[in-house]
C-alpha cells in the first residue's frame, strides 16, 4: 500500500535494468555528498561539544560551554542582522533579476543565449577578488565618488564603503546571477499562447501578468529566493571588505572563532544556530513546492 | 521488480554512504591528541646540506634575491610555500606537513616550543649568531623562549598610529588621538583581538594581555566609546591610508615602512608611537620537529643573518632586524618615520601579548566579540 503515490504516476525507467543503471550513475554524486557535505556536517555537529588544547587546536570531548555562550545578546543580534540583510538582498534581487530574464527569455530572439552567457561569464572570477576590485572603485578616493564630487552628486563627507547600503549592495552583486538563471528557465518554459490567450480574454498587462506570468514562474522566483537567501545569509566577505562595525554578519563571527580566536567548539556551534534558521528558510521552501506540485497535478 | 520496492542498489548506495561517514570518522582522529615527540627528536641539528628547503611563511617577506644566491650558494632549491595567519600555519603543522623552517610569532613560537614542536638551535652552529644575541641581549633570553633555545628572531615591530597629514595635519602624540573629532568616522582598528584589547589596556594604564574580567569590562567599556567614531576594523592600514578611506589607522609599524616605498610624496603620511606605550612583537625563525631538512635550514638562518642579505631583507620588507650592523639601513628607510625604529628600550618595555590561560584566552575572546559586533 502507498497511500502518497498517485495511481496515473509513470514508471520512471523503462524496466528494472535502466533503473538499476540511472541508480549507478548516482554513485559519484552520492559519495560527494557523503564526504564532504554530511561527513564534515557531522564533525561540525560533534565539535559544538569540543573542546580546544594548548595549542589551539580542536578536540573532541563533551562540553556544553560552547553552548551556553551562544545565549549572548551580541550573537542574537548580528543573527537577526545577518537575516535582515540576507532576506533585503533576496528582495533586491528578485526586483532586478525579474525584468532581466523576463526581456531575455520573451525577447531575446537569436541573442538570448549570449545575453544569458555575458551574465554569467563574469562570475567565473573568483567571487572574492571581484568584491574586493569593488571596495577599490567604491573607496572615498576611488573613481566613482571622484566622479561624483566633479559633477556635484557627492561632498567630501559621501561615502559607500562600510555602510549598510555597500553591504547589501555587494550581497546584491555576488548573488543576483542565482535569481536570474532559475527566473529565466522558468520564463523560457512559459508558454507564450497563455499570454495571448490572456490579452484575448480582455486582461491588461497588468492583470495578465499577475494572473498568468507571475503564477506560472512562482516556483522558478522560490527557487533564485533560496538561492540568493542561503549564501547570503551566511556570508562574510561583503560585510569584511564593504562593510563598517555596524554591519557584522554573523559570517563574520563564524569566521573570527575558527580563525583568529582558534575557538573551533563555538564557531561550530555559531554554523549550528544558522543551520537552524537556515533549516526553517528551506522546510518553508520545501513545504511550498510541495504544495505547488499538488496543485499541477490536481 | 516491483516499484514499490527501492532497488537493492540504493540499498548498497546508503551502505557505501555510511562506509564514508566512518571512513571521515577516522580521519577526523586528527582532533584526537597527537603524541608528543621524544626530547631526542628535537635535538639540535648540525649546519650542514642535506636537501632542499622547504621554506613556509607570509607571502613577501623574504627578497627573492636572497633566495637566488641561497640557492647558488649551497646547490640546493627553495621550495617556498605561505600562510596567511599564524593559526593557519599551526593547523598545516599539525596536520602533518613537513617544512624545514618556519616564522612564528612569539607568542606562537612559545606554544610550539612549549607544545614539543620545534627543535633546539645550537647557536655555535651559526656563525653570525653573536651579531644578534650579542648586541641585542633582550633575545639571548626572551619571556617566550627561555636562552633563545628554539628560535633565532628574525624581525621586531610595534604598533602605532597611522595618518594622513595632509587631511587632518599633527597629532599629539598619545592613543586618545583616535577619538579626535577632526578623524571622526574615518579611524579603523587593527582586526586583531589582541591589538585592539591591547590599546584600550595601554589608554587605561593595565597590563596589554590581561584576562581580569573587571579590566576586560573597563576595556569594552573605553572602547565603546570609540566604536561610534570608527569606520570599521581592518589590517589592511597600508591600503586604507592610501586609498583614502582611514585618515587615521592604528597600524604596525613595519607595514607603515612599506607604505612609504608605494606612496607618491610620503611628506602626507604619519606615524607615532603612542606615548601609553605601544604593543611590541617579533617573529622567529624555528624549525619544526618533522623537519626533513634541518641541516639546511641551518644555514638557511645563517645566510639570511649576513649583512648583505639583512640589508637586502630590510629594504625589501620594510621590517628592522634585531641584527647588529642593520641599524644605519633601517633608521635610512624609515627617515620620515623615526618612530618605526624599535630600540633595546623598546624591546625591555616588553609590552608583548602573552599567552594566557583557557578561562583567560576566553575572557579576550568574548571581550572582542563586544568590541567587535557593539
Amino acid at each position: 500500500m502507498a497511500p502518497t503515490r498517485h495511481p496515473s504516476r509513470p514508471r520512471r525507467g523503462p524496466d528494472a535494468t535502466g533503473t538499476r543503471m540511472w541508480t549507478w550513475f548516482m554513485l559519484p554524486g552520492t559519495l560527494w555528498m557523503t564526504g564532504f557535505l554530511i561527513a564534515s556536517l557531522v564533525l561540525v555537529a560533534v565539535l559544538t561539544l569540543g573542546t580546544t588544547d594548548e595549542l589551539g587546536n580542536p578536540r573532541f570531548g563533551f562540553d556544553l560551554s560552547s553552548i551556553r555562550a551562544l545565549a549572548d545578546p551580541a550573537y542574537t543580534e548580528v543573527l537577526a542582522r545577518s537575516l535582515g540583510y540576507a532576506l533585503l538582498t533576496c528582495v533586491i534581487c528578485l526586483l532586478i533579476a525579474y525584468p532581466v530574464a523576463y526581456t531575455i527569455a520573451l525577447h531575446g530572439g537569436r541573442w538570448k543565449h549570449a545575453l544569458i552567457a555575458a551574465i554569467v561569464v563574469p562570475f567565473f572570477a573568483n567571487y572574492l577578488v571581484r568584491m574586493y576590485g569593488w571596495s577599490v572603485v567604491l573607496s572615498d578616493d576611488g573613481p566613482l565618488l571622484r566622479a561624483l564630487r566633479a559633477v556635484g552628486l557627492a561632498d567630501g563627507d559621501t561615502k559607500i564603503l562600510n555602510t549598510g547600503v555597500g553591504v547589501i549592495a555587494g550581497l546584491v552583486y555576488g548573488f543576483v546571477v542565482f535569481m536570474i538563471i532559475p527566473l529565466y528557465a522558468a520564463l523560457e518554459r512559459l508558454d507564450v499562447s497563455l499570454i495571448e490567450a490572456g490579452r484575448d480574454l480582455y486582461g491588461g498587462p497588468v492583470r495578465t501578468f499577475l494572473h498568468v506570468t507571475l503564477p506560472a514562474t512562482r516556483q522558478g522566483a522560490a527557487a533564485g529566493l533560496v538561492l540568493v537567501f542561503l549564501p547570503a545569509m551566511g556570508d562574510f566577505v561583503s560585510a569584511q571588505l564593504m562593510g563598517g562595525p555596524d554591519q557584522i554578519m554573523i559570517g563574520n563571527l563564524i569566521q573570527d572563532k575558527f580563525f583568529q580566536g582558534q575557538n573551533w567548539p563555538l564557531g561550530s556551534a555559531l554554523t549550528m544556530l544558522l543551520m537552524l534558521v537556515l533549516l526553517v528558510g528551506m522546510l518553508g521552501y520545501l513545504r511550498r513546492t510541495r504544495k505547488d506540485e499538488a496543485e499541477a497535478r490536481r | 521488480m516491483s516499484p514499490e520496492v527501492p532497488p537493492s542498489t540504493r540499498r548498497a548506495l546508503l551502505r557505501a554512504g555510511a562506509g564514508g561517514l566512518l571512513g571521515a570518522a577516522v580521519a577526523g582522529c586528527g582532533f584526537m591528541p597527537a603524541k608528543t615527540p621524544d626530547a631526542k627528536d628535537l635535538a639540535p641539528p648540525r649546519a650542514r646540506v642535506d636537501g632542499d628547503l622547504v621554506y613556509f611563511n607570509w607571502a613577501d617577506y623574504v627578497d627573492p634575491s636572497v633566495f637566488k644566491g641561497f640557492e647558488k650558494e649551497y646547490g640546493v632549491s627553495v621550495v617556498q610555500s605561505n600562510f596567511d595567519s599564524m593559526e593557519g600555519m599551526v593547523a598545516k603543522l599539525n596536520a602533518g606537513n613537513r617544512y624545514d623552517i618556519i616564522f612564528p610569532s612569539a607568542k606562537w613560537a612559545q606554544r610550539l616550543a612549549r607544545g614539543g614542536r620545534l627543535r633546539r638551535i645550537d647557536h655555535t652552529q651559526l656563525s653570525h649568531a653573536k651579531d644578534v644575541f650579542g648586541a641585542y641581549s633582550y633575545f639571548a633570553d626572551p619571556w617566550y623562549d627561555p636562552g633563545s633555545a628554539h628560535t633565532v628572531p628574525f624581525t621586531a615591530y610595534k604598533t602605532g598610529i597611522g595618518w594622513r597629514r595632509d587631511r587632518i595635519g599633527e597629532l599629539t602624540g598619545s592613543w586618545k588621538d583616535l577619538w579626535s573629532d577632526r578623524a571622526r568616522g574615518k579611524v579603523f582598528l587593527l582586526d586583531d583581538r589582541d591589538e585592539v584589547l591591547g590599546m584600550g589596556a595601554l589608554e587605561l594604564g593595565l597590563d596589554v594581555s590581561t584576562g581580569d574580567p573587571g579590566d576586560l569590562d573597563r576595556i569594552t567599556d573605553l572602547l565603546g566609546t570609540l566604536r561610534p567614531r570608527l569606520r570599521g576594523f581592518s589590517s589592511d592600514s597600508y591600503n586604507n591610508l592610501l586609498n583614502g578611506n582611514a585618515v587615521m589607522t592604528q597600524a604596525w609599524s613595519g607595514d607603515m615602512a612599506a607604505m612609504l616605498n608605494q606612496a607618491k610624496d610620503p611628506s602626507v603620511f604619519g606615524f607615532q608611537a603612542p606615548e601609553e606605550g605601544t604593543p611590541i612583537n617579533s617573529d622567529c625563525y624555528a624549525i619544526p620537529w618533522n623537519a626533513a631538512h634541518p641541516g639546511t635550514a641551518m644555514l638557511f638562518i645563517d645566510y639570511m643573518l649576513r649583512p648583505e642579505n639583512v640589508k637586502k631583507n630590510i629594504e625589501y620588507i620594510g621590517y628592522p632586524m634585531p641584527v647588529a650592523g642593520s641599524e644605519k639601513t633601517y633608521a635610512e628607510l624609515v627617515k620620515p618615520f623615526p618612530e618605526c625604529l624599535v630600540s633595546e628600550a623598546d624591546l625591555k618595555a616588553d609590552l608583548f601579548f602573552r599567552n594566557g590561560s583557557h578561562a583567560v584566552e576566553d575572557a579576550r575572546d568574548t571581550a572582542w566579540t563586544h568590541v567587535k559586533a557593539g
